[in-house]
């Protein structure tokens, strides 16, 4: 017989996957008896399917097998019973439970062990970030204290300066514009003079930096004479003097700190006719 | 599976005749997932599935006795028991009523997706898609759905011979395929 065309054939895989008619699953029987090539074809192709279907097994729910086992549990042999007559199980019973007593205390032993080495080390962990965060809160907050200082400073210049523009605003107020002298050419200095009140603010247009031992000093010439309208300390916008009654001109002279009774004259920077 | 076996086959199959249920729970460990398989790739619904296993294994005891080493080994007999349970369940007329209600409601189930499984991804299912599609329809209707070469030569309009020829080369081709 021409068993290898007989294996060629499809006729094995037919029978193995249950797929022959009775007739070809007979003969193939028979067949396997007395060629041993064949039997191993029929081996070697049922492994390889068994192989494919084991390799994909799929988990069954756990209660197939309870419900199995107890559909079943007449029909099992008694073997246990007779391999371990009756009074022995009792004691065996016993033995088995103090070990497994002492081996779960060793199980709970070894578990606090590992869980409070965890927990320490997690201590650890956190204490370090702790620090790291009480740091960086410290951190924030000195920036916040700088930041509210700054607009604290920026809150009390805007209002300066808009007290500075109500004033210069206002209908009652002159305003005298006092121009450099021969040799300070580039100053500028306004007088704001309110009418009414009489009282003196001046506006630094543009006058230079004075040394640190020096002072601007305002003077009112009334009547020819100079009459001090006093020093100009660093103010925001406008700075408020003293009050004048009656003034023909303003200038501005260049003093030591602190003022002088009477202006130095070749230190005046600025001018001007009321 | 094979590398923790404790009993060869021979003395599983001995000890099962004895009726051991040691033995039971044994062939129940080792090969329920893999006859599991074999009823989910041929009916996807789970809970029928698992009350065909159930079935499959009951058959597996009463029928040790007939079991016979020389007709073939004893897991190839375990999955021709499991495949041929799971078509009787699927030509059961309780089946194909309860066909026509599910798929009613199967759009339902898929979106659950944990009733019904998608049948293409299980076991050798996944290996007959590899094959050419002339081949991989007829093991569809002969393997998965339990029809003889007569009635796929009616389903699919084709002559006897041709559908004899096909599956045999279909069959050439599948083992090719899981000799790797």
């Amino acid at each position: 017989m021409d068993t290898k065309a007989y294996i060629e054939s499809g006729i094995i895989e037919s029978c193995v996957l249950g797929l022959a008619s009775a007739e070809e699953a007979a003969e193939l029987e028979l067949l396997m008896h007395q060629h041993t090539d064949i039997k191993n074809a029929v081996d070697d192709f049922a492994a390889s399917i068994e192989q494919q279907v084991l390799q994909n097994a799929i988990i069954p729910p756990a209660q197939v097998k309870d419900k199995l086992m107890r559909l079943l549990s007449g029909e099992f042999s008694a073997e246990k019973n007779v391999a371990n007559p009756a009074p022995v199980i009792p004691f065996e019973d016993k033995k088995i439970d103090t070990a497994k007593i002492i081996s779960i205390w060793k199980y709970a032993a070894a578990a606090s062990i590992i869980f409070l080495i965890a927990s320490a080390a997690l201590n650890f962990y956190y204490y370090g970030k702790y620090n790291s965060v009480k740091n960086d809160y410290q951190a924030l907050l000195t920036e916040r204290n700088t930041l509210q200082a700054n607009n604290d400073i920026f809150k009390t210049k805007l209002n300066d300066v808009n007290e500075s523009i109500r004033l210069m605003a206002d209908p009652v107020m002159e305003a005298v514009k006092m121009n450099a002298v021969p040799g300070k050419e580039g100053s500028l200095a306004t007088v704001y003079w309110n009418t009414k009140t009489k009282d003196v603010y001046l506006l630094q247009n543009n006058l230079p930096q004075t040394p640190a031992d020096k002072q601007y000093q305002l003077w009112a010439i009334v009547d020819g004479k100079p009459v001090s309208a006093g020093v100009i300390s660093d103010c925001n916008g406008l700075c408020k003097l003293n009050n004048i009654p009656k003034a023909q001109a303003f200038a501005i002279t260049l003093e030591k700190k602190g003022g002088s009774d009477s202006p130095t004259l070749t230190a005046m920077f600025v001018i001007g006719n009321v | 599976m094979p590398e923790t076996l404790k009993y060869t086959e021979a003395e599983l199959v001995q000890t099962l005749k004895q009726r051991s249920q040691q033995a039971f729970a044994y062939l129940y460990d080792n090969y329920s997932g893999a006859l599991y398989s074999i009823v989910l790739s041929i009916i996807a619904d789970k809970e029928l599935s698992s009350d065909v296993l159930q079935e499959v294994f009951v058959k597996i005891w009463r029928q040790m006795d007939s079991y016979d080493a020389d007709k073939g080994r004893l897991f190839t007999w375990m999955i021709n028991i499991a495949r041929n349970a799971s078509i009787d369940t699927l030509r059961s007329k309780s089946y194909q009523n309860s066909k026509q209600n599910r798929e009613l409601t199967e759009a339902v189930y898929d979106a659950g997706g944990n009733t019904v499984t998608n049948i293409d991804r299980i076991g050798l299912r996944k290996i007959i898609h590899t094959l050419r599609d002339e081949y991989s329809a007829l093991i569809e209707l002969s393997y998965f759905q339990g029809y003889t070469q007569e009635e796929i030569s009616k389903i699919m309009d084709i002559p006897l011979g041709t559908v004899k020829t096909r599956l045999r080369g279909a069959l050439i081709q599948l083992r090719e395929i899981v000799k790797k």
